[in-house]
């Protein structure tokens, strides 16, 4: 069983208290959906999740193991996979290279050709198996988006973070993601989905994470966190001001 | 042109190097071999620069301090070190077992140093027991081999420095590391000679025979298979290591490092490796090559140096170790044969300074029109050229129809 536990999570860059006090858990194959404005701490969040930086206090539990203070690699070994909001591809390695690299990081010992049959898998899953010699750079930005989620499918984790995968991709595609996410949901991963695209995130996701400038002020089910006021003035309504809010330095408190 | 053709055409110029000293009999044999050695030692240098730079992508400007290290462990092995049955007495000395471990004193630049161990000898003569004296240097083989390990502790040292340096300023704190090393060279004239350089003893300093044959320390043969098998050792563990895990992980690790990690890719460990195999490259090449030419000074250490071998790997193409090493084989016969100077009407081109000026326009074009390199880009255009075929191929089988045949 999936247990992710979040306890109290801060996160300061100089004056800015980007994360204050975050708590939640994540149990079994949930899918989460995490919302909030621009600047509300939802990537500090995911960086902080995935090992890439360090909390300033708090702690990030995964499976009983503690990870928050783990190097990146070995958070990822642990069963954190992320993509990220702007892709990165390995853009001078083909397809199939950059499919190898999580396969291989999380296999001591394994060559690259074990995994020719499993990579071939995914990017028919994906729809780019014929691209599966070209460089990541000939790729679109909708396909090198594809191939992130094909290097999650090789990293297999216990938990997929995905920070924006609908951003800028047109219908065709969005179905291949929807049905990415079934997948990886119905072989009973967990999945925490970043988006602003209303209309998935209420598709897809049975529970909501409302972050507002590192705050957590909801956590529910969608139906619920929709009608909470807090989360409507914050990020749902239309048009409240909101600068400045959550802006508050430490200098001068 | 396909791929199969390459790599037949890479073969045969594997079989001409390794028969060519045995078939050539020109009058200019001595230089002609000379210039083949100096090329595979520039071949190793730009050839694990490329897997440094253009795999891993880090540009580090102190792959030649490397190779001085390998050549100045050696070379002060060389000059510092015996071992004796009888205690000098006037020489820092340590006991192994019942035998001496004997390190001369500082040699110095004066023009027939007398040594602590010639006091010895005379002393050893009065008291009558200079027979019973067995004294002599540890085998030069052992200098080399310490110098390859220097050059992998030091690679170790500068790879975990640099760790969270990327670009520009990995490339300015590894000037400032070969810089240092030049000037400590420099200054400490006592221990290596400074600018007037350490002398080192030639490879095989009583001669070998090979094929049945004697050849006498001075001929170039055996170093030219020296140097040749060293290139070739190197060429083939690099070539392992990038169709292995390590090719792909230090690629990632160019590409991009934050999602190579999250991709569970330690980075930081295969940055470390990259640095100590290619540092270890340099220094093994440096110290055969110092024991080969008979002295080291520190301008091999030079940025001029540095830059040849980044042009050497540039023209060639830095993403194929292989493409690397070919531009430095052609690059440095090019440099010398284009030595002969000539005249254009009234104006003779002294062709020793001008070459210096057309291999800067060749370095630059080859920036400007070809970023991968002169001959890479040729070995890659053969072999995506299969790719894009396929790639076009397999689309079209998609799209029509399936046709009988």
């Amino acid at each position: 069983m999936i247990q992710l536990e979040v306890t109290d999570l801060h996160k300061r860059f100089g004056g800015l208290h980007v994360l204050r006090g975050v708590t939640f858990t994540v149990q079994g194959p949930e899918l989460i959906g995490l919302i909030g404005p621009n600047g509300a701490g939802k990537t500090t969040l995911t960086n902080i999740l995935d090992g890439a930086i360090k909390p300033s206090s708090g702690t990030v539990h995964l499976n009983g193991q503690r990870i928050d203070h783990l190097p990146p690699y070995r958070v990822t070994q642990t069963g954190v996979g992320r993509t990220f909001q702007v892709t990165r591809a390995f853009r001078r390695m083909t397809v199939l290279e950059n499919l190898y690299v999580p396969a291989l990081a999380m296999n001591p010992g394994a060559r690259a050709k074990q995994y020719h049959a499993k990579a071939m898998e995914v990017l028919e899953f994906l729809t780019i198996d014929h691209l599966r010699n070209e460089y990541g750079r000939a790729l679109s930005g909708g396909q090198q988006k594809l191939l992130e989620l094909g290097r999650l499918l090789m990293l297999d984790p216990d938990i997929f973070i995905l920070d924006e995968p609908f951003a800028g991709v047109h219908p065709k595609l969005m179905e291949i993601i929807y049905r990415f996410i079934q997948h990886v949901n119905d072989q009973g991963k967990a999945i925490i989905l970043i988006s602003h695209q209303m209309e998935s995130i209420f598709t897809l996701c049975r529970r909501l994470l409302v972050l507002n400038y590192g705050d957590l002020i909801a956590d529910g089910d969608p139906q619920t966190v929709k009608r909470d006021p807090a989360v409507i003035e914050a990020y749902l309504g239309e048009d409240e001001d909101q600068s400045g809010v959550g802006l508050v330095t430490e200098k001068g408190t | 042109m396909t791929p199969t053709m390459l790599r037949f055409a890479g073969l045969l110029g594997m079989v001409f190097l390794l028969v060519f000293p045995l078939l050539y009999t020109g009058s200019n044999y001595s230089f002609i071999m000379h210039l083949w050695i100096t090329a595979f030692f520039y071949a190793i240098l730009a050839s694990s620069w490329a897997l440094l730079a253009g795999y891993a992508g880090q540009f580090s400007f102190c792959h030649m301090a490397f190779m001085a290290i390998g050549g100045y462990t050696t070379g002060l092995f060389n000059n510092y070190l015996y071992f004796s049955n009888t205690p000098t007495t006037t020489c820092t000395e340590f006991a192994i077992g019942d035998r001496w471990l004997v390190v001369l004193d500082p040699i110095g630049v004066a023009a027939s140093p007398r040594t602590c161990l010639d006091a010895a000898h005379s002393a050893w003569a009065e008291a009558g027991i200079a027979g019973e004296v067995l004294i002599g240097q540890p085998s030069l083989w052992f200098g080399i081999g310490l110098g390859v390990i220097m050059g992998g502790v030091f690679g170790l040292l500068i790879g975990a420095l640099v760790l969270r340096l990327r670009t520009v300023y990995l490339a300015l704190f590894t000037v400032g590391f070969s810089e240092i090393l030049r000037a400590v060279i420099s200054a400490e004239i006592a221990v290596t000679r400074g600018q007037a350089g350490l002398e080192l003893s030639p490879l095989f300093p009583d001669g070998i025979t090979l094929f049945g044959t004697y050849f006498a320390a001075t001929h170039k043969l055996p170093p030219y298979y020296l140097m040749l098998g060293l290139f070739l050792l190197c060429l083939a563990i690099m070539g392992l290591l990038v169709r292995s895990r390590f090719g792909l992980f230090i690629r990632a690790l160019r590409e991009d490092e934050d999602a190579a990690q999250a991709l569970a890719v330690n980075t930081v460990r295969y940055k470390i490796l990259v640095f100590v195999i290619t540092s270890m490259m340099a220094a093994a090449a440096g110290a055969v090559q110092a024991h080969y030419v008979g002295i080291i000074t520190p301008n091999i250490l030079i940025i001029l140096q540095m830059s040849l071998v980044i042009a050497m790997a540039v023209i060639g193409g830095l993403e194929s170790i292989v493409a690397a090493a070919i531009g430095a084989i052609v690059i440095q016969f090019a440099l010398e044969l284009l030595r002969t100077s000539f005249d254009i009407g009234p104006w003779t081109i002294d062709m020793s300074v001008w070459r210096l000026v057309f291999f800067g326009l060749l370095l630059m074009l080859t920036l400007r029109f070809f970023r991968n390199g002169l001959i890479f880009s040729l070995i890659l255009k053969v072999e995506r050229d299969a790719v894009a075929k396929e790639t076009v191929s397999k689309r079209q089988a998609a799209a029509e129809p399936k046709e009988i045949d």
